[in-house]
């Protein structure tokens, strides 16, 4: 080993600051005492066994799930059969469209929340667990777009004329042929479109109501300096399922391009 | 082969924009026979191979195949199946299910699609290997695999976009051989597409020679080989040399000309040539050619030239000879036969060719 080189010692702090203060929440969401601070007083799970009986966090995590999933769904179905246009057909404006659909990356958040607020309530969309899914599909449309357009982006378009060519319909070669061969691409949608959602804060807390997702939750819990604890275990909970699902997520985006040959 | 017409292409056209694709083809395909479409590549060659297949749309004229016309019928109700140049095996699927793919939409029980499957592969030596991953198949298995799912379906008609292209020389070869047997033993009519004129001319009864969307030439090989219809089918196939020549006097059969090197000489016409004027343009095939240190006697024209160019191929060398009154020198092949190479560049050698080897190519198009 050779002594290590400046450009070492700057990734390796570059990587610290990065994830060393996430780091923080799940150290203290096993520290016995309410107070953030070291030293630690010790170790303890109480704050994750306090967490299972109460019952307005448990709503929030379902309403988030449920936000989630659908979005999810909605919003992988529509990449799916975009990706699919861009990548097989050029078409007047296909450029431009599929720039609109990347524009929710580079807009602010706060920006998309208060028009959407104001675009639902002027349609009459009360704020609601809808409105959030219909915001949250557009924002992690580009996500499943661009997904979906790789795992299109290797698929021999010869495969669907095989199929069709064999006696299959149009329907049925999407089903045994086009589906499968994409279905990778589609599990890796999901899950990263699941987990856009789950995060989500901004437009949440603007359409959500009376009916608060988990972020929304934990913000308002925030405030109240007793229930930080609960709050900092929740919060690691959430990191270690999100690292999960986009461990899994990337597993299958990378199988999606690979399994074509 | 009978003498049944197969398919029928009546004036077929396909534009693409101003662009024309094909410009009206007429075609008519022998049941039973192995027919290729052969030409460089964007020649239209592919693009009529997919308006039979149903996967392109015709612009003007018509598809008859079996006697029925193709208009608007799509290709999963056509009665051909196609070999695509990729292979398009479906890679989530082992080898048993990709064959079995069709025939699984035609409601037939499951016992006979076995059946059918196994007798398919069998059939392309690929006997037992169902559950054989299509990710782990070699090239030539999934060639194979390709035509054993196309097959399976007992198509009137086989369609084959550039199957070889993807092998490498050798398996290429061995498997020209093994699709002639099959399509012969099958006695399905087979339609290949090709840029390779030795794969068209081992494989084939008749080639199609197609140039810039048209179809210029219909022959079997031999004579396609030896009575070129024009100048760019003479040196698309094989190796020729292009000579300028008059005509000093015409029969029926026969043309008598003069050459700039051989002196004059009578020639057969060409029946494949059109309208012929005074000043036409002739070939001769390299290996037609005598060459020689010594004068030889008992060619209808000889001429006396020098070695420019030396080229050894293995199986025969070819030399270039530059001959007074000739730019370009012409190249002379000779059989490997004693594993010499006789003449070296600058040796003077006498070149010598018989009026029946000589091709008329009709009238003089070049402009030098």
């Amino acid at each position: 080993m050779t002594r290590p080189s400046g450009l070492a010692i700057y990734a390796f702090s570059y990587l610290a600051f990065l994830y060393l203060p996430v780091l923080f929440l799940p150290l203290f969401s096993f520290n016995d005492g309410t107070i953030v601070a070291f030293p630690i007083k010790g170790w303890t799970l109480e704050w994750y066994r306090q967490l299972g009986g109460q019952e307005t966090l448990i709503q929030a995590l379902v309403n988030s799930l449920g936000v989630g999933l659908t979005a999810a769904l909605v919003s992988t179905s529509m990449g799916l059969f975009a990706a699919r246009a861009y990548v097989r057909y050029r078409f007047r404006g296909s450029e431009a469209s599929e720039g609109l659909v990347m524009l929710p990356l580079v807009i602010p958040g706060i920006i998309v929340a208060s028009s959407m607020l104001v675009l639902f309530i002027s349609i009459g969309i009360k704020p609601s667990l809808t409105a959030v899914i219909l915001g949250h599909t557009f924002l992690a449309l580009p996500f499943s777009v661009s997904i979906m357009k790789s795992a299109f982006d290797d698929f021999d378009p010869s495969l669907e004329e095989a199929a069709f060519d064999l006696g299959s319909g149009v329907i049925e070669t999407f089903r045994r042929v086009t589906l499968p061969i994409v279905s990778p691409g589609i599990i890796a949608s999901l899950l990263v479109t699941f987990t856009v959602s789950f995060d989500e804060f901004v437009l949440a807390f603007f359409l959500s109501g009376n009916q608060p997702t988990l972020p929304v939750y934990i913000w308002s819990q925030i405030r109240f300096p007793a229930k930080l604890p609960n709050t900092l275990a929740l919060g690691s909970l959430l990191l270690l399922a999100s690292v999960a699902l986009l461990v899994v997520a990337e597993y299958f985006r990378r199988r999606s391009s690979k399994s074509t040959i | 082969m009978t003498e049944k017409n197969i398919i029928q292409l009546q004036g077929i056209e396909k534009h693409f924009g101003s662009f024309t694709a094909v410009s009206e083809l007429n075609l008519d395909l022998r049941e039973g026979e192995f027919f290729s479409l052969l030409g460089p590549s964007g020649c239209g060659k592919t693009t009529a191979l997919r308006m039979i297949a149903g996967f392109q749309e015709l612009s003007a004229g018509k598809v008859i195949i079996d006697g029925q016309d193709m208009d608007g019928i799509p290709a999963n109700r056509r009665p051909t199946n196609m070999v695509f140049q990729s292979y398009a095996i479906f890679p989530h699927l082992n080898v048993g299910n990709n064959v079995a793919y069709g025939l699984r939409n035609r409601g037939i029980s499951k016992s006979e699609i076995d059946t059918r499957v196994s007798e398919a592969l069998e059939m392309v030596e690929l006997g037992g290997l169902q559950s054989r991953g299509a990710t782990e198949l070699s090239g030539g298995q999934r060639q194979r695999v390709a035509l054993a799912r196309a097959l399976v379906m007992r198509p009137k008609v086989l369609l084959l976009d550039e199957p070889l292209s993807a092998l490498d020389k050798k398996l290429r070869e061995q498997m020209q051989f093994e699709m002639r047997h099959l399509q012969q033993e099958l006695g399905i009519t087979f339609v290949m597409v090709t840029h390779d004129q030795f794969e068209a001319m081992t494989m084939s009864d008749r080639i199609g020679v197609m140039f810039d969307g048209k179809l210029v030439q219909v022959d079997a090989p031999p004579t396609l080989y030896a009575k070129p219809c024009n100048r760019e089918v003479a040196s698309f196939i094989g190796e020729m040399n292009f000579l300028p020549a008059t005509v000093a006097a015409e029969t029926d059969n026969h043309l008598t000309i003069s050459t700039p090197c051989f002196g004059t000489m009578e020639i057969e016409r060409n029946p494949n040539v059109g309208q012929t004027g005074r000043e036409i343009e002739i070939g001769i095939r390299p290996e037609q050619l005598e060459i020689s240190a010594h004068k030889p006697d008992n060619y209808d024209g000889i001429v006396l030239g020098k070695i420019r160019d030396v080229a050894f191929y293995g199986e025969n060398v070819h030399y270039h000879v530059q001959v007074d009154g000739v730019e370009r020198s012409i190249s002379a092949s000779v059989p490997n036969y004693f594993h010499t190479v006789d003449y070296h560049p600058g040796d003077s050698v006498w070149l010598g060719v018989q009026g029946a080897s000589i091709i008329e190519l009709g009238q003089n198009q070049s402009k030098t």
